[in-house]
């Protein structure tokens, strides 16, 4: 009897020697990265390449987790339904935002935190070159007579809100046509149904090479290394127009900051190496596309705010 | 000098070894409901990256290759088909391995799917530049149009009555119309239930009014006694069938190729169109629906020329011609390659090379298919005690696999029992198909067009590839009545004979 109770005894102070070390090795279990969208879309792509050296630079396995539905509610209320402990992250784009802001999320945008930016591909507004507009202010003046034809994503999605966006704070008048994906948005611009689009550089570079399309301007804080004499909406003189296509990873806010700032240090490590570069530059971006928490999460919410004006203007938030 | 080129960067030990790797890969998700080839190359893509750029590239426009086959041994088999391309397949396919001809089924799909491949990737080969640029003639009113004339066969798709397909086809529109509308942004049918926001899955659907719908109606029938089918089952099909299809084999190539290099069309419509035309031209129309080999020929060789198609704007316009080129195009970005025209003159060496991978895929899959057919056939044998309640957990797992969400699971339960009750009251589930598969196109390219046009419907006027489709969708529709109506005439010009006759 004796025995058995030392040896409780010691199984007990052993086990609570294994908690405490557990809970100082982090990460301890594989960590997981939540999606919403389709294996092979642009989302899975760069989360999955991304994983690709974050692995290593983590020292645990990580997974991406597909949660689809309600443009990102599904893997919302997963995501934040997991344990608060650094194992769970999660990859958003605009497409949260607006969920949030249309109050159809199971979170509020004070409920995240911003780990780290992965891709950042501002919108550059372009024109097709047969309708002989060569800058922006021509192409506001042109619309006051005629609504610019102009073509983007799904209505109530980022493209209409920046073009809303830009069309309230410029005077410009847009006709916004809808469509399912890029490369019907390119083709129209190309065949001459559409006058104009909000592109990104990956999606309009070959227009602008062979000179089929004039990009006037980018929704950005700052030009293109790429595009070096093309100005920004901003510079202009119409302020506040600055959409993008981002892509990055969150955590729930109650993460432990110890925990964050090491994820933030090891994910960025991961992709400064070539793998991820060679993607990026494969996309047309480069290495300014990811950046750390400070940047990433200001980002998101001056974004969210933009989204939440103009959706109201839109009749598309309750 | 290029093609040879190409031909001569394909013909490695690894890269074919790799190409086969692909192909067979391909055939096995392509079959399997619920994994597609997208998902497939999906998760192919970050191991390709050790990889040199043509051996990778080849290997995943293998699999796309072969998934699109793959699908239609599910689709004959049990009744449902492993990816959306191959529901036209199951329409006519299903019911030939039920009268105990599942060989015949399978080495009819193997060999057109085959034809349809080569000729579109021959086409490729000779034109794919020039013809890259008809993607951009084609903008929303050409769409609508193209669909409008898709839908004028919806009456006359399943041998049932015209109003039943129609009410069906009305149903299967309907069922498109859940969620988010592209163009206005609102919510329409979703009950505030988020997994309905980006609208009904088509899988589940699918394997829903397929799979379990024939399933539930076995079911109905398990105290008949056992049958079996004879060993005839396992008979590949011989030279007197291919007599009777090649003409089939042969427009559906041309309509696969053509609608697969429209972006944001697809195998499946391309296979909508192939089984529509096949039914149209064919001699035995009544036959269709019933087990007719041209209706599995006919969608077969469709929307593998499809995928051929689909490789031209994906390669020559940096412009995915479907889901899965879409993958592969950011395969290519991953190896720092820019797809488009930059790419084809610069490095015309790697697009043929993916045409003749795409081509020695053809070719595997050719015998792959037929060694297969004999074997795959063997699961008809299976006494249907066994077989259906197999199919019921693949029924499961694919409608999951999709989204891994267990409202795709609840999705494809319902369309089961509405798909059971509509096949006892004597509906098809082949316009319903068609519905859901067009509905998305025709409401989306109407409201487009409507915008372009400033509201003007009168504008379609001036569009003459439009023009061209209506005047066909008209004619299509018309052809029945007056066809009766030519006949009704002749037997009046003729009624001597009916006389004599009796």
């Amino acid at each position: 009897m004796k025995t058995f109770s030392r040896i409780a005894a010691g199984a007990m102070i052993l086990a609570t020697v294994a908690t405490t070390s557990m809970a100082e090795d982090y990460p301890s279990q594989p960590i997981e990265v939540v999606t919403h969208a389709s294996a092979g879309g642009g989302t899975d792509t760069t989360a999955r390449t991304m994983l690709i050296r974050a692995r290593r630079e983590l020292g645990v396995d990580a997974f991406v987790q597909i949660k689809k539905g309600g443009g990102g509610a599904v893997a919302m209320s997963y995501a934040s339904g997991k344990a608060a402990d650094g194992h769970t992250l999660m990859a958003i784009t605009p497409t949260h935002l607006i969920t949030m802001a249309r109050g159809r999320a199971p979170i509020g945008i004070d409920e995240i935190k911003g780990i780290a930016r992965s891709t950042d591909d501002p919108i550059i507004i372009v024109v097709n070159k047969d309708t002989g507009i060569e800058s922006l202010e021509q192409l506001i003046e042109s619309s006051k007579s005629s609504p610019v034809k102009w073509g983007g994503t799904q209505a109530g999605g980022i493209d209409h809100i920046a073009a809303m966006t830009f069309a309230n704070k410029s005077g410009a008048k847009v006709a916004y046509v809808p469509f399912d994906g890029g490369g019907a948005i390119i083709t129209n611009l190309m065949g001459g149904n559409l006058q104009a689009a909000g592109l990104n550089y990956g999606e309009a570079v070959d227009g602008i090479e062979s000179g089929d399309f004039v990009p006037l301007a980018i929704m950005a804080q700052e030009r293109l290394a790429i595009l070096p004499d093309t100005p920004t909406v901003g510079e202009l003189g119409i302020d506040g127009v600055n959409f993008s296509t981002v892509r990055g990873v969150i955590v729930m806010k109650d993460v432990p900051a110890d925990r964050a700032a090491l994820l933030e240090e090891k994910l960025i490590k991961g992709m400064s190496h070539g793998t991820y570069q060679a993607y990026l530059s494969g996309i047309g971006l480069d290495a300014s596309s990811v950046a750390g928490s400070e940047v990433w999460d200001a980002q998101i919410r001056e974004m969210y705010d933009n989204i939440y004006t103009t959706l109201g203007e839109l009749g598309l938030r309750k | 000098m290029d093609v040879l080129g190409g031909l001569l960067e394909i013909l490695q030990p690894t890269t074919l070894l790799l190409i086969m790797a692909g192909t067979i890969v391909g055939v096995l998700v392509g079959a399997l409901p619920g994994l597609s080839s997208s998902m497939a190359v999906a998760l192919l893509l970050p191991f390709t990256i050790y990889l040199e750029p043509i051996p990778a590239i080849a290997m995943l426009a293998a699999l796309y290759c072969a998934g699109t086959f793959g699908g239609s041994i599910t689709a004959i088999l049990i009744n449902a088909p492993g990816a959306p391309p191959a529901a036209a397949t199951a329409f006519d396919g299903y019911p030939l391995a039920k009268r105990g001809e599942a060989g015949k089924a399978l080495g009819m799909a193997a060999v057109s799917s085959v034809a349809g491949g080569i000729f579109s990737l021959v086409v490729l080969i000779l034109a794919a530049p020039a013809l890259a640029t008809i993607a951009y003639r084609f903008g929303p009113p050409e769409y609508f149009a193209l669909t409008v004339f898709g839908l004028s066969m919806l009456a006359s798709i399943s041998g049932k009555s015209a109003v039943k397909n129609l009410i069906g086809g009305a149903f299967g529109v309907l069922l498109a119309t859940v969620g988010v509308d592209l163009t206005t942004g609102v919510e329409r049918f979703t009950f505030g239930v988020p997994q309905l926001y980006e609208g009904i899955s088509f899988i589940p659907v699918l394997i829903g009014l397929f799979a379990m719908a024939e399933l539930l109606d076995q079911a109905g029938q398990k105290d008949s006694p056992l049958e079996r089918f004879n060993m005839s089952a396992l008979k590949l099909p011989g030279l007197n069938d291919f007599k009777r299809v090649w003409k089939t084999i042969l427009r559906s190539s041309g309509i696969g190729t053509f609608v697969g290099i429209l972006p944001a069309e697809g195998s499946t419509v391309a296979a909508m169109m192939g089984y529509n035309e096949a039914k149209r031209w064919s001699k035995n129309k009544e036959n269709f629906g019933k087990g007719e080999i041209e209706g599995v020929a006919g969608p077969e060789a469709a929307n593998n020329a499809a995928t051929g198609g689909a490789m031209v704007p994906t390669l020559a316009l940096g412009i995915p011609g479907s889901a899965t080129a879409a993958v592969i195009l950011g395969g290519l970005q991953i190896h720092g390659l820019r797809p488009g025209p930059y790419l084809f003159e610069n490095q015309p060496n790697l697009l043929y090379a993916i045409f003749f991978a795409m081509l020695i895929a053809n070719f595997v899959f050719l015998g792959f298919g037929l060694i297969g057919a004999k074997h795959f056939s063997r699961i008809s044998l299976i006494p249907r005690q066994f077989l259906w309640p197999t199919v019921f957990c693949l029924c499961v797992v694919g409608a999951y696999g999709v989204g891994q969400s267990m409202s795709d699971v609840y999705i494809m339960l319902v369309a089961g029992l509405i798909g059971y009750f509509l096949n006892r009251a004597g509906f098809s589930p082949a316009p319903i198909i068609m519905g859901l598969v067009l509905g998305h196109l025709v409401e989306n390219s109407l409201a487009q067009s409507m915008i372009l046009f400033d509201q003007d419907l009168g504008q379609f006027l001036s569009r003459p590839i439009a023009l061209f489709f209506f005047a066909l969708a008209i004619l299509s529709i018309a052809s029945s009545p007056l066809s009766a109506w030519l006949k009704g005439r002749r037997r009046a010009d003729a009624p001597a004979y009916k006389d004599l006759n009796e």
